[in-house]
């Protein structure tokens, strides 16, 4: 039962992260309607440039600071070019998104595998990670991070300020117009590329602290991390239903949760193999999302 | 009534999708102060009107000028901020945004005073602000009118497009809609309507214009079209 | 023949046919990334019929594309019909489960994969002419087929469910019916290409068979271009052989320089460099010439 209680409580941590990624993808598809499969293979690459910044500085928030900047960098650097391919809209161009996407995944992902640590995997150091000071609450079998709780509670923040931000201001207003009906929110002033522009900044934000919560939850990071994460990703957001955040916060926490049980009681990469499994029957079952997509 | 001082002068406009031709040579001048009516039938070219005048559509020959200066090619956001703002067809509210959140779309551009103009569309529309939390989607037909109304009031225009207000409303809804628009022209906003309902339009308006398959085959004040035996026959039934 | 010379053909042959197995499933819109791994499955397959049953080629060769047909078929039961991006995260499951499973078994060799999987001739030398005989035949075989495909009546239903579905679907095609069978082709073409690489390379391993193939043959099909079989016909080799002629610094970031031109190519000319239109000019121009002699 302990075991059980820290496993969920693990799980939360995780799938906070999950939430975070999946509703980053999520906004970018509803708002700058690309589907940026290689979301979370952006986030991985900030993980490095905050690791490598870390190691050559020494100074952990400079390296924290060089993560959520190399995000927004990333993130806006490229946004001129999907919007080029989003100009002509279509059903087909939004799959032509997602082949870009890849393919800046490519890139990334053999970048990452290649220069930084020699393509080995990286660490970050103990001032970032806390783990030289023991476990916060620890008994016989259980033992619970600074980590874990860090990333929960800044987790749960974030994705309180994602839905303030929404729901409450007038950018949000103007991505939940865009979301529901483009043209229609062109037709009542609202420009599309310029608040198409905006999701890609916020999304960069948001992919930069999600950057630093996972390397202050899981410590290390390699290259194929991104891939990985990027298909459990879009797993998530189609078991929610594309563009679905709502669907999105509760799937996302699920896999979190599920990914920490299994942990608990099976060993080695047949944990997430599992995941992956569930994962496959929900969508072969149904392709269409649990909740209902909003597209 | 109608000051001289044409508001929005349209000269000789053509507008194509891809190789379709949508409007061709087509010239309308909307008066401060004035209602103008846009009637014919289905696919006339009313709406195509409508988007290239807001800057959804680039003309391929002629010019627009709003409040004296030309407007050709200025994109949709511009012109809202310059004081024109559309209420589109089929009512085009956000229909998973609630009633408040359509209204802040209005204001966009400008929500520094957003209080008090949203006081005067609940002065005017007092079902808006009784339903404002409620979602957009959840109201009736007319009262989804008078949000897109409302919305547009939200921008301070000085010219609203009112885009087939009457589509899909039972005719008494259709008459409320209308004395809306009556009232909305003595406070001074200048209107330019697109109708298919003819009778009623030119009933309201000062001046119309007839168009039949992308171009323009008469125009008059509304007495002239109410009156002229072609019209009659063609649009009114008689 | 040399070595290098025979690899770099045969591989070529599995690229042609990997890409064309891509290419089947987008003519409605599809990306059926899930030949991957009918690729490594039926690999397997044939590795291990072949050490442990001495299965002949050809049987092998059968069984593993009806293999791979069959899965295909399975899944398409599910996903016929679905959207462009439920396909997609099928495809890359399947391909992680796969890897996972062959990786975390023992009998499949765990990481290190199957060695020594029997050649189909004598010596070494006409077993090579024989496979790349077989390859090239097998890419005429189901080239023919695809242009077949395209040039029938269900070759134009697929391009109208390609440009709008819900008015293919208001004309009567079956969406789901036409995905179901274009899915499983696009797997029995990667079950086949699975037992073809198994014989050419003569040992496996799980790292064989990963997302760098996907993106790989996503580069060929898009670059090349998507709306024609000859865009992956000429794509493959060429994007395959010009890494190999790089100075070596530059050869290990061919999925880099991959990458780029995948984007490049989308950016500037969306439907790749090989299109339709400019393959029918030029069979009207041959064709024109024919008659005039």
């Amino acid at each position: 039962m302990e075991v059980l209680i820290a496993q969920i409580f693990n799980g939360l941590s995780l799938g906070s992260i999950y939430v975070l990624l999946v509703t980053g993808f999520n906004l970018l598809l509803l708002v700058a309607m690309i589907i940026h499969f290689s979301f979370p293979v952006v986030v991985v690459f900030s993980m490095y440039v905050s690791w490598a910044v870390m190691t050559a500085t020494g100074m952990v928030p400079l390296g924290i600071l060089a993560g959520i900047l190399s995000a927004i960098a990333v993130n806006v650097v490229t946004a001129p070019m999907f919007q080029h391919i989003m100009k002509k809209r279509g059903s087909v161009d939004i799959n032509a998104t997602m082949v870009i996407s890849m393919g800046m995944g490519m890139i990334i992902t053999d970048i990452l595998s290649h220069t930084f640590n020699q393509g080995f995997p990286i660490a970050f150091p103990d001032a970032l990670t806390g783990n030289d000071k023991g476990a916060l609450i620890s008994t016989r079998l259980i033992s619970i991070s600074r980590g874990q709780v860090l990333t929960l509670i800044i987790g749960v923040i974030f994705v309180l300020f994602l839905f303030w931000l929404l729901y409450k201001t007038r950018a949000g207003r103007a991505f939940r117009a865009i979301a529901e009906d483009p043209n229609g929110a062109k037709l009542v002033g609202i420009p599309l590329l310029k608040t198409g522009l905006q999701s890609y900044a916020l999304t960069g934000i948001l992919g930069g602290v999600t950057a630093v919560l996972m390397a202050v939850l899981l410590g290390s990071a390699s290259a194929g991390l991104g891939d990985q994460l990027g298909h459990k990703v879009l797993a998530v957001s189609i078991i929610a239903g594309l563009g679905n955040l709502k669907g999105g916060l509760i799937i996302g926490l699920l896999l979190g949760v599920l990914e920490a049980v299994i942990q608990g009681y099976l060993a080695g990469s047949w944990s997430n193999a599992i995941a992956f499994i569930i994962m496959l029957i929900v969508i072969l079952a149904k392709p269409k999302g649990v909740f209902g997509s909003s597209l | 009534m109608a000051q001289n001082d044409p508001i929005l002068k349209i000269k000789n406009l053509s507008v194509a999708y891809g190789q379709v031709k949508a409007l061709t040579d087509i010239s309308i001048e909307v008066l401060k102060g004035e209602i103008v009516v846009l009637v014919g039938a289905n696919g006339a070219g009313k709406t195509s009107i409508m988007e290239t005048v807001l800057g959804a559509n680039v003309p391929v020959s002629g010019t627009i000028e709003f409040k004296g200066k030309s407007i050709g090619g200025v994109p949709v956001d511009k012109n809202v901020r310059n004081g024109m703002y559309l209420v589109p067809e089929g009512r085009g509210v956000f229909s998973s945004m609630t009633v408040m959140d359509n209204l802040l779309l209005g204001a966009h551009h400008n929500l520094k005073n957003a209080d008090s103009k949203l006081e005067l569309v609940f002065d005017s529309f007092p079902v808006l602000g009784n339903r404002k939390s409620q979602v957009a989607g959840t109201l009736s037909g007319g009262e989804r009118q008078m949000l897109a109304i409302g919305r547009a009031l939200m921008s301070s225009p000085e010219m609203i497009l009112v885009d087939e207000p009457s589509i899909g409303l039972a005719p008494i809804i259709v008459n409320d809609i209308f004395e809306i628009l009556v009232n909305l022209n003595k406070e001074g906003y200048s209107i330019l309507l697109s109708e298919q309902n003819v009778y009623k339009a030119l009933k309201i308006a000062h001046r119309g214009y007839i168009l039949e398959t992308g171009k323009m085959t008469k125009h008059g004040t509304a007495d002239e079209l109410l009156n002229d035996p072609a019209v009659r026959e063609a649009y009114l039934g008689a | 023949m040399s070595l290098p010379l025979y690899y770099f053909l045969a591989i070529a042959a599995i690229y042609i046919l990997m890409s064309w197995s891509i290419y089947i499933p987008y003519r409605v819109g599809q990306l059926h990334f899930m030949t991957v791994a009918n690729m490594a499955i039926s690999a397997y397959f044939a590795a291990l019929m072949a050490i442990n049953f001495s299965w002949p080629f050809w049987l092998v060769l059968i069984a593993g594309t009806l293999l791979g047909a069959l899965i295909g078929f399975l899944v398409s039961l599910a996903i016929g019909d679905a959207p462009c991006f439920a396909v997609v995260i099928v495809g890359f499951t399947f391909i992680y489960l796969t890897k996972t499973i062959i990786e975390n078994v023992e009998a499949f060799g765990g990481p290190l994969g199957i060695f020594s999987i029997p050649k189909v001739m004598q010596t070494s030398s006409s077993n090579r002419v024989f496979l790349l005989i077989t390859a090239y035949a097998l890419v005429l075989l189901t080239g023919y087929l695809i242009k077949r495909f395209d040039r029938s009546r269900l070759g134009r239903a697929a391009s109208a469910i390609f440009i709008d579905r819900d008015l293919a679907v208001s004309f009567g095609v079956d969406v789901k019916k036409m995905g179901m069978f274009l899915q499983s082709w696009a797997s029995a073409v990667g079950g086949m290409s699975g037992v073809l690489y198994a014989f050419i390379m003569q040992s496996i391993s799980p790292n064989h068979f990963t997302f760098h193939i996907v993106g790989i043959c996503m580069t060929m099909l898009f670059v090349g271009g998507y709306s024609t079989i000859w865009g992956a016909l000429l794509a493959a080799p060429i994007l395959w052989g010009f890494p190999l002629i790089l100075p070596e610094v530059l050869q290990s970031w061919n999925i880099v320089i991959y990458g780029v031109l995948l984007i490049v190519v989308l950016v500037i000319k969306p439907e790749g460099i090989i299109t339709r239109p400019m393959i029918k000019k030029l069979e009207s121009i041959l064709l024109r010439k024919k008659k005039l002699v």
